[in-house]
């Protein structure tokens, strides 16, 4: 095991590992704006890690600006130097929770450490766990971290974590340990984690298991003049992290009008395809997945003599054409399922909650406006435009990153 | 001359050639031509069908590689109603396969043609193997996977499909009204002493022969004394697997219970969605294709056939089905490919494998949902 990650293989190695944490969390301030001056060189440094999936996104969620400006919504004005907010007769200002644990996707190469700069922003210690397949890549981005800091001021904060997922004893003893969870995931991962022991007075943050899908109105996929860029856009936030994370499109729904034929833009959308996996080529695929794509193209064909399908021999793309309101099951590994509908907002009204973020290439503003308000009701986190579905940034999935994770501790003078 | 006439000409023509024996390159052209006749006939009888064949990459006219040729992946004969290229008042018969707890299994229709079909290829195959005289079978199962049934399991299909075989038919087990097996040692044993010395052909499930017959014998220290016995014997090996039981000490169970050599111990792989082919281990442990089969072996990444000394998917091939599109399947199983030509055994073409099952899909990050939140039923979208 590298030294930046730790293996960790006891419950009372794992008790020891929090109790120190906290105990710096406790007895060492650390404003966020010196938390965000680390984060800033970190982003600078990690310029030439860009073959790990998703560092570029990484690199603008770190940068100064981005981070300010969420500390400043999140916790308010003065919270950057980790002062006192004036609010009336009272003072409030931001303390850490504590102990802050971490339970990410195995299969998002950056979440560990998206996770983890959420909770050091608010001052927390952090107990990270780093799934196996996780642990060289992440490695690579903290010795980066390590290099800008150089008092491990914020590292001393953070243990990162390595067992099998199968400890349940030591995911028990993490959890009844930490005062607060950001746990990531799938839906029996976040099942499994949400059983744990937690305190009773843990705060858990819950991300995911959700979907997502992108909408696009006749007036914008029927225009020729823009639509191999909106498909770029669309192959861009279909090929990210694979489509295995939450704000992965898996359906984009047409909206019928102005006699635009669907098998046009899909005509468009193959060159896209074929141009994005030009770029970026899988390197590695599981069995079980590309049998997975194999079904779905197969079974879209035979469910119905009209449906439509596009791919190449190999399982590298997939999209499939057809028409209807309700969203298929996912297969994942870059399938997109084209659906053409009469109204999008009849669409919209049909979410149940599983959608996470709406894609939306809208061009009239009013329809975007009632189809954002639509959206907000039927339980969509974020309504975004396409090509920018992945942007990590607060409020995600409902919820602000920092603010859970801190005490927000009201003072009131004498 | 009706098209399903010649196709029907042209799998005769390959069911008489020697099974394993024909140039590779002959027969690769002989099965592509008739694979190509079988796909313009299924486009025919099921738009369905046509219509994925329509959107497959390669158009299949003019396809000059079998490999190229769209194939349907196994999971789609799970599908209800099952996937036919026959009416309703053709079915003779419905071969259902042992699908693991929780999944659907698979459905195959047959009609007579193709049924007869099936016996005939397991049997070129079979006999390549262990000669074509008949013999006492002793079927490691219980009595009630004799009976011909429209509908049939993958075990009944299995036992009834070596019936060509037999001058008479004993089965050892029996099921208790829950459904339970044990060994009956009656028909066993008398069975047994009958056919001492004789030519004995003995069939079963592996997972069956091994909990129901082996260990229990082996317990006893008790042989049959049937040293001319031929113990076939599929079904895979997950199971005994998962009770750390590996091959060889299989085998050497199985040739000490019955009291003959390891070597008359043969495993084949097969599955109901490739009627009638099966693929039984030669003497250097490899696995070969009859003249009427083909097996492709594809990478999961690029989904191209693989070469010697390459592990993939295995995509199974057969000109035999035309009650249903059954004709180029990619199965979930995975093979190691041996070589192209060059077994010792003497047989032809590619020599492979089996490497077991796919793994199953890792949890898949955040997008993994396991359902709505408000269960709604969720359609295919149709045109």
């Amino acid at each position: 095991m590298s030294g930046l990650i730790q293996c960790i293989d006891s419950p009372d190695t794992m008790v020891c590992a929090t109790r120190r944490l906290r105990e710096i969390a406790q007895q060492k301030a650390l404003a966020p704006q010196a938390v965000i001056e680390i984060l800033d060189q970190w982003s600078a440094a990690l310029e030439g890690l860009n073959d790990i999936p998703g560092v570029a996104f990484l690199r603008l969620w770190l940068r100064r600006g981005n981070l300010e400006s969420i500390v400043l919504r999140e916790l308010g004005a003065n919270a950057l130097h980790g002062e006192w907010r004036e609010e009336g007769r009272a003072r409030l200002r931001a303390f850490p929770l504590g102990v802050v644990g971490h339970w990410s996707a195995g299969n998002i190469a950056i979440q560990p450490l998206l996770s983890l700069t959420c909770a050091l922003l608010g001052g927390n210690g952090c107990m990270v766990r780093v799934a196996g397949r996780l642990v060289a890549i992440t490695q690579r981005m903290l010795e980066k971290l390590q290099a800008v800091d150089s008092g491990a001021v914020l590292l001393e904060r953070v243990v990162m974590a390595s067992f099998d997922h199968t400890r349940m004893d030591l995911h028990g003893a993490m959890a009844k340990t930490v005062d607060g969870a950001m746990i990531w995931g799938g839906a029996e991962a976040v099942s499994q984690v949400r059983a744990l022991p937690f305190s009773p007075w843990a705060r858990v943050l819950v991300f995911g298991p959700r979907l997502s899908a992108a909408a696009m109105d006749a007036e914008t996929w029927g225009d020729p003049g823009e639509r191999s860029a909106w498909c770029r856009r669309l192959a861009r936030d279909v090929w990210q992290f694979d489509q295995q994370a939450c704000s992965s499109p898996h359906t984009l729904f047409l909206e019928r009008g102005g006699g635009c034929d669907p098998s046009e833009f899909v005509a468009a959308l193959r060159h896209a395809f074929d141009e994005e996996n030009r770029q970026h080529p899988r390197l590695q695929i599981e069995t079980a997945l590309t049998s997975a794509i194999c079904l779905v193209r197969a079974s879209w064909l035979l469910a119905h003599a009209g449906n439509r399908a596009v791919f190449p021999p190999s399982p590298d793309w997939t999209i499939l054409l057809g028409a209807g309101e309700d969203m298929p099951y996912p297969t994942q590994g870059r399938t997109l399922t084209v659906l053409a509908v009469d109204d999008l907002l009849k669409v919209v009204s049909k979410f149940d909650g599983t959608l996470q973020t709406l894609g939306l290439g809208i061009r009239d503003a009013q329809k975007e406006e009632r189809l954002a308000q639509a959206a907000g009701r039927h339980g969509v986190d974020r309504i975004v435009k396409l090509g920018r579905m992945h942007v990590f940034s607060s409020p995600w999935d409902g919820t602000e990153l920092i603010r859970p994770m801190v005490r927000l501790v009201r003072h009131v003078r004498g | 001359m009706s098209a399903l006439e010649k196709i029907e000409q042209g799998i005769e023509r390959l069911l008489m050639q020697a099974p394993y024996y024909i140039d590779p390159c002959q027969r690769h052209d002989l099965l592509l031509a008739l694979l190509k006749q079988e796909l313009a006939y299924a486009c025919d009888r099921n738009p369905r069908f046509r219509n994925y064949v329509e959107q497959w990459p390669v158009d299949f006219r003019v396809a000059e590689q079998i490999a190229d040729l769209p194939y349907l992946p196994v999971g789609v004969f799970k599908q209800n109603p099952p996937l036919t290229l026959i009416g309703s008042e053709e079915i003779k018969r419905v071969l259902v396969s042992s699908a693991t707890t929780g999944q659907s299994p698979s459905r195959v229709i047959l009609d007579t043609a193709t049924a007869k079909r099936m016996a005939k290829g397991l049997v070129t195959i079979i006999r390549d193997f262990i000669g074509p005289s008949r013999r006492p079978y002793l079927v490691v199962d219980t009595p009630e996977n004799l009976l011909a049934r429209t509908e049939m399991g993958a075990r009944s299909a299995a036992i009834q499909g070596l019936n060509s075989f037999a001058t008479e038919v004993v089965s050892c087990l029996r099921a208790s009204a829950e459904g339970d097996l044990s060994l009956d040692r009656e028909n066993l044993l008398s069975a047994a002493a009958r056919w001492k010395f004789a030519e004995v052909l003995v069939y079963g499930f592996t997972f069956v022969i091994w909990t129901q017959l082996v260990r229990s014998l082996l317990r006893e220290g008790l042989t049959l004394a049937l040293p001319q016995a031929r113990v076939l014997h599929s079904g895979g090996w997950k199971r005994l697997e998962q009770q750390a039981v590996s091959r060889q000490a299989f085998s050497r169970g199985v040739a000490a219970v019955f009291g003959c050599s390891e070597d008359r111990v043969l495993d084949y792989y097969g599955m109901v969605e490739n009627v009638g082919v099966v693929y039984p281990d030669c003497a250097y442990g490899n696995k070969h294709v009859p003249a009427f089969a083909e097996i492709i072996v594809r990478d999961p990444l690029t989904l191209a056939p693989v070469g010697a000394g390459q592990r993939g998917l295995i995509q199974v091939c057969s000109v035999l089905p035309t009650s249903f599109p059954g004709f180029l399947v990619l199965t979930e199983d995975l093979a190691d490919v041996q070589g192209l030509d060059q077994c010792p055994c003497g047989r032809r073409g590619l020599s492979f494998r089996f490497a077991g099952r796919a793994p199953k899909a890792e949890l898949r990050g955040c997008g993994n949902i396991e359902d709505t939140r408000y269960p709604q039923e969720r359609k295919a979208g149709v045109a």
